[in-house]
């Protein structure tokens, strides 16, 4: 079980109010990423759960019952740190044998739960070495492990996989879904990956300024954004937002349209000269300017597509795909 | 240093330095050995003829020798396990984020900027003194009899002085050690419910094993040669109460003027000091190599 109820939680460093009272539930089972910019306050919302900071207002429910006056270890949540945070003069073994160890549990129990974990994560063969003779991922691994023998309410992750190179980063993703496809437990993820967010989440939770400003499915964000933030934080290459005579066509303050939603095409409606082009096999990018519309305009075209830089191209959006705001910056239906 | 040449250029002009230091140790160190084989005291004038290793089998065979060494190693250990324990304690302390931290800090640190002679001048004359000092006056308030430390317990009254003197460097080189420690752990440690006692035995204590390490090692150099608190405070009295090995080379060789005799231990106490080093070396120094 591990489902969490914020309840107008608010958090201030001194005067400055790092987020303000905020309601957020996240339910048993639930994959909850948190993405926003650097210094929103994802990592100290992701503290304020797990007890290493102290609310200045609002209330914690984990599974209904109160939490916010618990101390960390008291609130059943395992938390995966952004360095690891492994203890480095103690083996791997010992490592993860930690908390079993501080819960005063049996030593077949001890033995047991940390040779599953280790099966799980493919650790076996290092249990005896120290972290510093691990490699990143292995290390990632290790404290996966730490966190998964105490058979949490839920896991925290502040940023687990920054530390880690592309590739890393990708066969780590997956290994994480895979284990909360196995374990179904509550997890709660902090990255400002985008990627990361989009392929693992469940639901997503997008702050700015310690504010929610959406909280959906990565579908729903991605296909309607509540406001103009999200519409230009979720979705890569970002939304082309455009203002003026054009939004005003449209009866909006600004539209915007997302770069694979606008064909190229020998009549479409906007034109303008391609500058430069990313190649990524798969797919094309061009920035394409003087449209008049927007300093640039990105187009995503499929496959192998080749326009020389100075060509003239005309585009097409896709009128169905136009996401349409008004002057406060929110969505028009 | 990669290629050849460039090391071959490394030595040749570091070899001034080096031979200047080699000299700087080897004269003074062939001079005492030299003297050591001698019979030459300044009070009998004359030749200085060659007797083997009399005067070594004269040095350890002084009752005084004994009582030299175990004080010493009680010097050394006593002060080794108060500043130690000590250290660690006041690192904990000073590291707990309080009103006033930085002023307290500066008064931890500043026994160390004191001078030996002078510490242990006040030390005997302000606290110890039977008469005037302030323990005296305590126990007088008290009801007590004023105890005479320096006459009968002279050794302890030692060891509490130069410890009072070691503990500022004890405590900043744990404390640092201490303030290195990533916050990131401790936080993980109190998630995997450590209770403040385990997390100071299982997180803090091994990471402060190679600081701790350090200061054993350095303090051992310096305390096997204590010499100014001893000769300020006791003269290594009564009788041979506080006498360690270097006041005892020193009270042959200038308070006896048997030079020949005072080289000799002069010697002994750089292999004891040797042999004292390799054991610190094997129990502790592979600390230092993880
Ligand atoms: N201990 C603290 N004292 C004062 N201000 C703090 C403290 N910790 C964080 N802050 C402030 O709170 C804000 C949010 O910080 P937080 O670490 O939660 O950001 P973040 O969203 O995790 O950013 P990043 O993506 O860079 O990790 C920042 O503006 C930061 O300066
Ligand atoms: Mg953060």
């Amino acid at each position: 079980m591990g489902r969490i109820t914020l309840d107008k939680v608010r958090k201030a460093f001194g005067d400055t109010e790092v987020i303000p009272p905020l309601d957020l539930t996240i339910e048993d089972g639930e994959f909850v990423v948190f993405v926003g910019p650097s210094g929103c306050g994802k990592s100290t919302l992701l503290r304020l759960i797990a007890g290493l900071e102290d609310v200045s207002g609002g209330e914690i429910r984990i599974d209904g019952k109160p939490a916010t006056d618990l101390p960390p270890a008291k609130r059943g949540l395992a938390m995966v740190f952004q360095s690891y945070a492994l203890y480095p003069h103690m083996t791997v073994r010992k490592n993860i044998t930690f908390p079993l160890k501080m819960a005063g549990m049996s030593e077949e129990e001890k033995k047991r739960r940390v040779d599953h974990a280790a099966e799980v994560l493919n650790l076996t063969d290092y249990l005896d070495r120290r972290p510093g003779q691990l490699s990143g991922g292995q290390r990632q691994r290790v404290a996966i492990g730490r966190a998964i023998v105490r058979e949490p309410a839920a896991f925290l992750f502040d940023e687990p996989l920054s530390n880690l190179d592309a590739a890393l980063r990708v066969g780590m993703r997956l290994e994480i879904s895979e284990l909360h496809e196995r374990l179904k437990t509550t997890m709660v993820y902090v990255t400002h990956d985008q990627v990361e967010a989009m392929t693992m989440a469940d639901k997503i939770v997008v702050l700015r300024a310690g504010n929610i400003e959406q909280v959906g499915s990565p579908l729903d964000l991605y296909r309607t954004p509540r406001n103009l933030f999200v519409a230009g934080f979720i979705g890569s290459p970002t939304m082309n937002l455009i203002d003026g005579a054009e939004a005003a066509k449209h009866d909006a303050r600004t539209i915007g349209i997302r770069p694979e939603h606008i064909d190229v095409v020998g009549d479409g409606p906007w034109q303008g000269k391609v500058g430069v082009s990313e190649h990524l096999g798969s797919d094309t990018f061009f920035h394409v300017h003087e449209t008049g519309l927007a300093d640039i305009i990105t187009v995503r075209a499929p496959g192998e597509v080749n326009h020389r830089a100075g060509d003239t191209i005309r585009l097409s959006p896709q009128m169905d795909k136009l996401h349409r705001f008004g002057q406060d910056g929110l969505r028009i239906a | 240093m990669a290629t050849q040449h460039s090391r071959a250029a490394a030595r040749f002009m570091i070899a001034p330095s080096v031979v200047l230091l080699l000299a700087w140790m080897l004269i003074p160190l062939g001079m005492t050995l030299y003297f050591s084989f001698l019979r030459y005291n300044l009070l009998m004038p004359g030749n200085n003829p060659f007797v083997g290793f009399e005067n070594y089998a004269y040095f350890v065979t002084d009752p005084a020798f004994q009582a030299a060494i175990v004080n010493t190693l009680l010097l050394v250990g006593g002060i080794l396990l108060i500043t130690v324990v000590g250290g660690i304690a006041l690192a904990v302390l000073l590291d707990q984020p309080m009103w006033g931290t930085g002023i307290v800090r500066i008064m931890v640190i500043s026994p160390f900027f004191v001078m030996p002679t002078v510490s242990a001048l006040v030390w005997k004359n302000m606290f110890m003194n039977p008469v005037n000092g302030l323990f005296a006056y305590i126990a007088e308030v008290l009801g007590m009899q004023p105890f005479d430390f320096l006459t009968q317990a002279p050794l302890a009254s030692i060891i509490g002085i130069v410890s009072w003197q070691w503990l500022p460097f004890a405590t900043l080189i744990l404390l640092t050690a201490m303030q290195s420690l990533d916050s990131e752990q401790l936080e993980a440690s109190e998630m995997d419910g450590a209770s403040a006692w385990s997390r100071f035995y299982y997180i803090k204590l091994p990471h402060l094993a190679r600081a701790i390490t350090v200061v054993v090692l350095i303090q051992t150099i310096f305390l096997l040669s204590i010499f100014a608190e001893i000769l300020v405070t006791t003269n290594g009295g009564p009788g041979t109460a506080s006498t360690n090995l270097t006041y005892l080379v020193y009270a042959e060789s200038l308070l006896r003027f048997d030079v020949g005799t005072g080289s000799a231990g002069g010697v002994i106490a750089i292999i004891l000091a040797n042999i004292v080093a390799i054991f610190l070396m094997r129990m502790i120094g592979k600390n230092l190599d993880a």
